[in-house]
């Protein structure tokens, strides 16, 4: 008998458990999915009040012509929107390039050395991570204008990088801990410069933690919305900051479109850096 | 010999030199100037005056020097108000995420991962976007609004945006991974045959839960609240989108203070104060692992 019930109880409480997961998935993923079907939403007016299917926004942000927006006269400077694409691409290229470099050098160091600072690095690295972004975002604001560094890409940059150093440094030293060292030994034994194994052995083997760890920099960088908002100058907004002054001056239909292409963008992005990073933990 | 340490020693300073040099020159050396500032007087018109100068903390923390900064009640009720969402942020996502991060790990392997890939993806959308699908769902013309008076729930639309319960849905909703992820893994490695010996000495599902799972997940639920605790004080995107003017948090006034006030001492004072509390929590969190790390050996 009780045998019975607990085989019912047991059912009925992994059921309910199989509904509150579905219901907790459909929470994360309802608000991306109703801006993605919004961002076809003809009405003019009321943008969450569907009217009708259309592709207006999408043409209006890339400066094609179209009717909706000649009537209403919502478009924002497509050349506006450009430029922050474009900034944002420079700052995520540049930081990410450096802060593989710089993160995965640490991570070696790291791993194969053994030295008296070795804790204090290890805070150190992690520190950057830690800290409540607003704080390293005024942090560096106060520090750029008092040493007379003008606010702009550069600055940008160097704000990424002192954080991103941290995260490629984590995903490349999970890749290097899971890491047969007997390779590189018997490379050395071999009679392998310490140059040669590095190349021919460790490079290879770490390879996939290297391009998962830059890939999530990337797309940190591409994001990074506080840190970038105290230290980018006038002229030199980025995707995510020039959004965001959007939503503050008040919200037009055609956000919708450029929030479905952010969204999606990252998705692809994220998901190949996700693939490569299950591949490195493997 | 020498010469393979001398090497060595060699090899391991070209690797170190970049991120010391980084870090040194672009973190440690602005966060001094940040400490340098908080203790600075304001100048007149945005500058600062360099001597020293103890009353932008004065002016939080309840002393004043009654000719140009007074104190001010309203700096400790706003910092009252943000421990008490991000606590609430907090408890929030830990009820949230439990359950489902207790039946994700109960799923075979091959669905774990997709599981985990579903949890972590929504984490590399853009921030500013997800918030801005929140307030086109509830904002007056929202979504839920205009859904629930096209249905005839409702007559008239109801104010969710600008309101507390904004915030922390909104702050809930972003940091969902940082509280899934460490509740899994301590769910997961879980070991499943304590489960069965409780179950084989009679104890009910409810009691194993109680006795077993649940004090066993305790160090991911610390870990969870941690990370999500860390970057919910002190933030200044969701209370600014989704609390407008009405539920400001430390993070907004920092902000004001460097882009409106421009009161640049006290605003360094006021983001010391959220980088202690910060490393307060922090240090309680690694207390407890090492103290649970000892339990554990013993």
């Amino acid at each position: 008998m009780g045998g019975i019930f607990g085989s019912i109880g047991r059912r009925m409480s992994g059921s309910a458990l199989l509904l509150y997961s579905a219901l907790f998935f459909a929470f994360i993923y309802a608000p991306m999915i109703i801006v993605f079907t919004y961002s076809f939403n003809a009405n003019p007016v009321n943008m969450m009040s569907w009217s009708g299917f259309t592709f207006d926004w999408y043409r209006t942000i890339f400066g094609l012509s179209s009717k909706l927006t000649e009537q209403t006269m919502y478009v924002e400077s497509t050349e506006q929107l450009t430029s922050a694409v474009a900034n944002s691409l420079i700052v995520a290229l540049t930081t990410t390039t450096v802060s593989t470099l710089i993160g995965t050098l640490t991570a070696l160091a790291m791993a194969r050395f053994r030295f008296a600072l070795k804790t204090f690095y290890r805070v150190l690295v992690f520190m950057p991570m830690i800290i409540p972004d607003i704080v390293l975002g005024i942090a560096l604001l106060i520090y750029f204008v008092t040493i007379g560094v003008k606010l702009g890409l550069t600055t940008i940059i160097i704000g990424h990088c002192t954080f991103l150093g941290s995260y490629v440094f984590i995903v490349v030293s999970a890749r290097l801990a899971g890491m047969d060292q007997t390779c590189e030994e018997a490379s050395a034994d071999l009679g392998a410069s310490p140059y040669q194994t590095f190349r021919r052995v460790t490079l290879p083997l770490i390879l996939p933690g290297v391009v998962g760890g830059a890939l999530l920099a990337f797309i940190i960088s591409m994001d990074d919305l506080v840190i970038t908002y105290f230290i980018s100058g006038v002229d030199s907004t980025t995707l995510p900051v020039f959004i965001y002054g959007m939503l503050r001056r008040g919200i037009k239909p055609e956000i919708n479109a450029i929030a479905s292409l952010m969204i999606l963008f990252s998705l692809v992005i994220a998901s190949l850096g996700l693939w490569f990073r299950s591949r490195s933990a493997r | 010999m020498a010469l393979a340490l001398t090497r060595k020693r060699l090899r391991l300073t070209g690797l170190l030199s970049p991120i010391t040099l980084l870090l040194a020159v672009f973190f440690l050396a602005p966060l001094s100037i940040l400490l340098v500032y908080a203790f600075l007087e304001p100048g007149l018109y945005g500058g600062v005056e360099w001597n020293y100068y103890h009353h932008n903390f004065g002016r939080i923390l309840g002393w004043a020097d009654g000719e140009y900064e007074e104190f001010d009640p309203v700096y400790m009720s706003i910092f009252g108000r943000s421990f008490r969402l991000a606590l609430t942020t907090v408890a929030a996502s830990l009820l949230l995420c439990y359950p489902a991060a207790l039946w994700v790990s109960r799923q075979p392997d091959r669905w774990k991962s997709f599981f985990l890939f579903l949890i972590t993806l929504p984490f590399f959308a853009s921030l500013v976007v997800r918030l801005f699908a929140w307030v086109l769902i509830l904002k007056p013309t929202g979504w839920i609004n205009e859904t629930l008076m096209a249905l005839g729930v409702i007559a008239s639309p109801f104010d969710m945006l600008y309101t507390e319960g904004a915030v922390v849905l909104g702050m809930v909703y972003v940091f969902i991974p940082f509280m899934f992820l460490p509740l899994y893994a301590s769910l997961e490695k879980l070991d499943r045959s304590l489960l069965e010996a409780s179950g084989d000495l009679g104890a009910g599902r409810i009691k194993t839960f109680l006795r077993i799972t649940l004090p066993l997940s305790v160090p991911g639920m610390v870990a969870g609240s941690i990370i999500v605790f860390i970057p919910s004080l002190g933030n200044f995107i969701v209370p600014d989108l989704l609390g407008g003017a009405k539920v400001l948090m430390i993070g907004n006034l920092v902000e004001q203070q460097f882009l409106q006030a421009r009161n640049w001492p006290f605003g360094s004072a006021l983001a010391w104060m959220v980088m202690v509390a910060v490393l307060a929590f922090l240090l309680i969190y690694v207390a407890v692992v090492k103290r649970a790390d000892a339990l554990q050996e013993s």
